[in-house]
């Protein structure tokens, strides 16, 4: 069975990573970047799935 | 740097994500680039995706799906053969030959719960690629460090 708050964190932490090591040139300043990224996608997607939850589904 | 020089920093960029940033000596960069697209792109596979074939039905958003999986470069080949068991770019029109195939080899995909997931894992993988074409570019015209 899929899990899919792991795919979510896979996803956020694979898409941050790349964009932390593209956007900077340090190692420091990319991990920075990479962190805020990760817990901005994950903390995105848990408030929207949280003000989404109440939403019938069809 | 010369054209050429550029040129070919952009074509191996393509090939092999990655490529272009360690034939520009930026080794770290190629490196973390090629395990991250490679990692992206098979997770994706093993999550039953598909690589996207241009449709009559919806000629812009299936031209733009493909044209991103085909940035992943030679990886959209193995994408494509996994998916159709054939190189198809394109699905025929309704009735056409070849399009009953097809469909039912996508069907087979979209049935798994996991595709969704693949399908995004595999498209990120083939946009993220050309993002390093791009960054291959600016670094070789020497826009950026």
């Amino acid at each position: 069975m899929i899990s899919h708050i792991f795919v979510l964190v896979l996803f956020s932490a694979l898409v941050s990573i790349f964009f932390g090591v593209l956007t900077r040139d340090t190692l420091h300043e990319g991990a920075r970047i990479s962190v805020i990224l990760f817990l901005s996608m994950v903390g995105v997607s848990l408030a929207l799935a949280y003000i989404m939850a109440p939403f019938p589904l069809r | 740097m010369s054209p050429l020089r550029t040129l070919l920093a952009c074509t191996l960029a393509w090939l092999v994500p990655g490529g272009g940033h360690l034939y520009l000596k930026r080794p770290f960069k190629g490196v973390t680039f090629f395990c991250l697209v490679l990692l992206t792109f098979f997770l994706g596979l093993s999550l039953h995706g598909r690589a996207y074939l241009v449709d009559d039905e919806q000629p812009l958003l299936s031209a733009l799906a493909t044209f991103a999986n085909v940035g992943a470069g030679p990886l959209d080949l193995l994408a494509r053969t996994w998916t159709y068991q054939e190189l198809a770019y394109r699905l025929p029109p309704d009735g056409q030959p070849g399009h009953d195939e097809l469909q039912a080899r996508m069907r087979a995909r979209v049935l798994e719960p996991s595709y969704e997931y693949g399908t995004t894992f595999i498209l990120t993988a083939g946009l993220m690629n050309i993002l390093l074409i791009l960054d291959a570019f600016d670094i070789a015209i020497g826009r950026k460090d």
